[in-house]
């Protein structure tokens, strides 16, 4: 069976190493990226069932990312974290379709039962 | 006092009643002219009739001619008639008293004529005498009221132009004495008005005119004063919402910089429970070793939020600007060199002392400069400007780069806690605290950045005699010219 790919973009780069390193034991493939240039750039040559992106980066942010992302592959489920617990920006993001929206500190716990059930709805 | 629309009103009635009295005064000179005028008209009328009877009567006495008689009594018959259908003219221009006097001696004379005609006696030399005596008293009579009345309408002109040039400079120094009044207290009601809004524009929101006048300009006093008040409670609203919005953004910008390394210890601490099983020795000292940094970086920020929510006492003194900027260079010197910067100053020697804590200042101009530094990481040209604005009685310190600018979406966050650009080792601090500090030295900051050509921020601080804080004068002479 063909594993499932996700992507984590996150400007802190603990962020990728621990989610890879956990996403990974589940049998995911993980790609990280340190900012949404290359993540976008690296999105034209592959596909990816899951992009996990921090909201706040420098350049391209993470409503930049999900924008392109519903525009170009809409099959790509998004979910969005960040340390700005601020409510406002979340139904923004909410309200372009994002799957799943997480507060830093992340429970990898529920960011993995997000994953799962994001992938679920997509093979129904 | 009184509403001046009260004072013009008054002010319109004396003029009105002034001019009723003027016009009245004129009115009766005129009757009076008009009655002199009509009975000279009649008198010379009279005066003819006279001189008829004169005439005749000495065709009588001189001739004996006694148809001469029968001329008299015609001539004193019409005199009488004319006297009698005019009578209330001469009564008004003469009076009764004289108007008797004439028709008396008119009938004397009547009766010495009908005597004679009657020829109850043969008149002699004596009786011929009586009656031209009489005759002349007649006539002599009636040329002294006639001219009595010429002299007396000369007499009634002279008065009129008189009082026609008496009330002509009366009315005149009452109009000018009202308005005078008028415009004078308006003049200084509108003149504590300008006092008062300009105090306002200054930002004094405290009503001034503590008994505003009973008058139209005293409500308006009123209006401002209430107005005053409400801006300066809108004003502290509005820095209250301000502070509170500042608070927000920098708790925000707080947890946002507290959060990350949480998460990053948390996502360590989660993966390796998870993976533990896995892991080498060295893999799980790593992970610790990783947890230890993002702890000192947890540390590092509180110590920072520490430093800048305790700012320390400012110990205030009298300083010499050019001073500080030498001191601020020497401390940034070893930067300069290794950025390949070259420095120009432009210090002006016209400057007034400041009043200021050294060690702030200085602290502003270092975080300043060391952006202005990394803004120009290929190297390039800082310079540094100070500067007397005369009209403020303020100094600027102008700091100018060649380096890369900031974007404009920027400019008007580079105040902001924790807005940086920089790439990494930036708290996004510096200029916040650094405007922080210009604040308390009532400063100002601006910056203009395009592109290309750099960027320039230029500071400004009141000279210490502006705000009445120079303890020696030795500049103030300098400055005093």
């Amino acid at each position: 069976m063909k594993k499932n790919c996700i992507m984590v973009i996150d400007d802190e780069k603990i962020v990728g190493d621990m989610a890879r390193r956990s996403l990974e034991q589940e049998g995911y493939e993980v790609e990280t990226f340190l900012n949404g240039e290359s993540a976008l750039a690296r999105l034209e040559q592959k596909a990816f069932d899951v992009v996990i992106t921090d909201l706040k980066m420098k350049g391209i942010d993470g409503l930049e990312i999900l924008r392109t992302i519903k525009q170009l592959y809409p099959q790509t489920v998004v979910i969005m974290i960040t340390a700005f617990a601020n409510l406002d920006v979340a139904i923004e993001a909410l309200r372009d379709d994002v799957h799943d929206f997480f507060p830093k500190p992340v429970k990898i716990k529920d960011l993995k039962a997000s994953i799962q059930k994001a992938l679920n709805k997509h093979a129904d | 006092m009184m509403k001046i629309e009260h004072k013009i009103y008054l002010s319109n009635i004396v003029h009105i009643l002034l001019l009723l009295l003027i016009g009245t005064i004129a009115m009766h000179n005129l009757n009076a002219l008009y009655t002199k005028f009509r009975f000279i008209t009649i008198a010379n009328e009279l005066n003819a009739g006279f001189l008829g009877i004169r005439l005749a009567e000495k065709n009588f006495l001189l001739y004996d001619d006694k148809t001469a008689l029968d001329e008299i009594s015609k001539e004193i018959r019409q005199t009488s008639t004319t006297l009698f259908e005019v009578r209330n003219d001469i009564i008004r221009a003469v009076g009764a008293v004289n108007y008797g006097k004439l028709t008396d001696l008119l009938n004397q004379y009547n009766q010495m004529v009908a005597k004679i005609r009657q020829r109850k006696f043969s008149p002699d030399g004596s009786f011929n005498n009586q009656l031209r005596a009489a005759g002349q008293e007649l006539k002599n009579f009636s040329n002294d009221i006639t001219e009595l009345e010429s002299t007396n309408i000369g007499r009634i002109i002279i008065r009129s132009k008189t009082i026609l040039h008496f009330s002509f400079w009366a009315v005149v120094l009452f109009a000018l004495f009202f308005s005078q009044l008028i415009v004078r207290n308006i003049g200084s009601s509108l003149r504590r008005i300008v006092n008062l809004t300009q105090s306002i524009s200054k930002g004094n929101y405290q009503p001034i005119d503590t008994k505003p006048s009973a008058d139209e300009m005293g409500a308006v006093v009123i209006a401002i004063n209430s107005m005053a008040t409400e801006l300066g409670k809108r004003e502290k609203e509005i820095i209250q919402s301000k502070r509170l919005a500042s608070i927000g953004v920098l708790v925000a910008g707080v947890a946002h910089e507290l959060n990350n390394p949480l998460n990053n210890i948390s996502m360590i601490a989660q993966t390796y429970e998870s993976v533990y099983e896995s892991l080498s020795r060295e893999e799980r000292i790593d992970f610790m070793n990783q947890i230890e940094e993002q702890t000192e970086r947890l540390r590092l920020i509180i110590k920072n939020l520490l430093d800048f929510s305790r700012p320390k006492e400012p110990h205030l003194s009298q300083a010499d600007p050019n001073h500080v900027i030498q001191k601020t260079l020497e401390l940034i010197s070893n930067m300069l060199d290794v950025s390949n910067i070259r420095t120009t100053l432009n210090l002006s020697d016209e400057l007034p002392d400041f009043y200021i804590d050294e060690h702030q200042i200085q602290q502003v101009l270092v975080n300043i400069t060391a952006n202005a530094i990394q803004a120009m990481s290929d190297g390039g040209r800082l310079t540094i400007s100070s500067r007397y604005l005369e009209k403020e009685d303020e100094v600027e310190f102008e700091i100018r780069d060649t380096g890369k600018g900031i974007p404009p979406d920027y400019l008007e966050h580079i105040f902001d806690p924790f807005f940086t650009t920089k790439e990494e080792g930036g708290t996004g601090l510096g200029l916040w605290v650094s405007y922080g500090i210009i604040k308390q030295h009532y400063g100002n900051i601006r910056v203009k950045s395009s592109g290309d050509a750099g960027t320039v921020f230029f500071i400004t601080f009141p000279s210490c005699n502006k705000i009445k804080r120079c303890t020696s004068n030795e500049k103030e002479l300098h400055n005093g010219h």
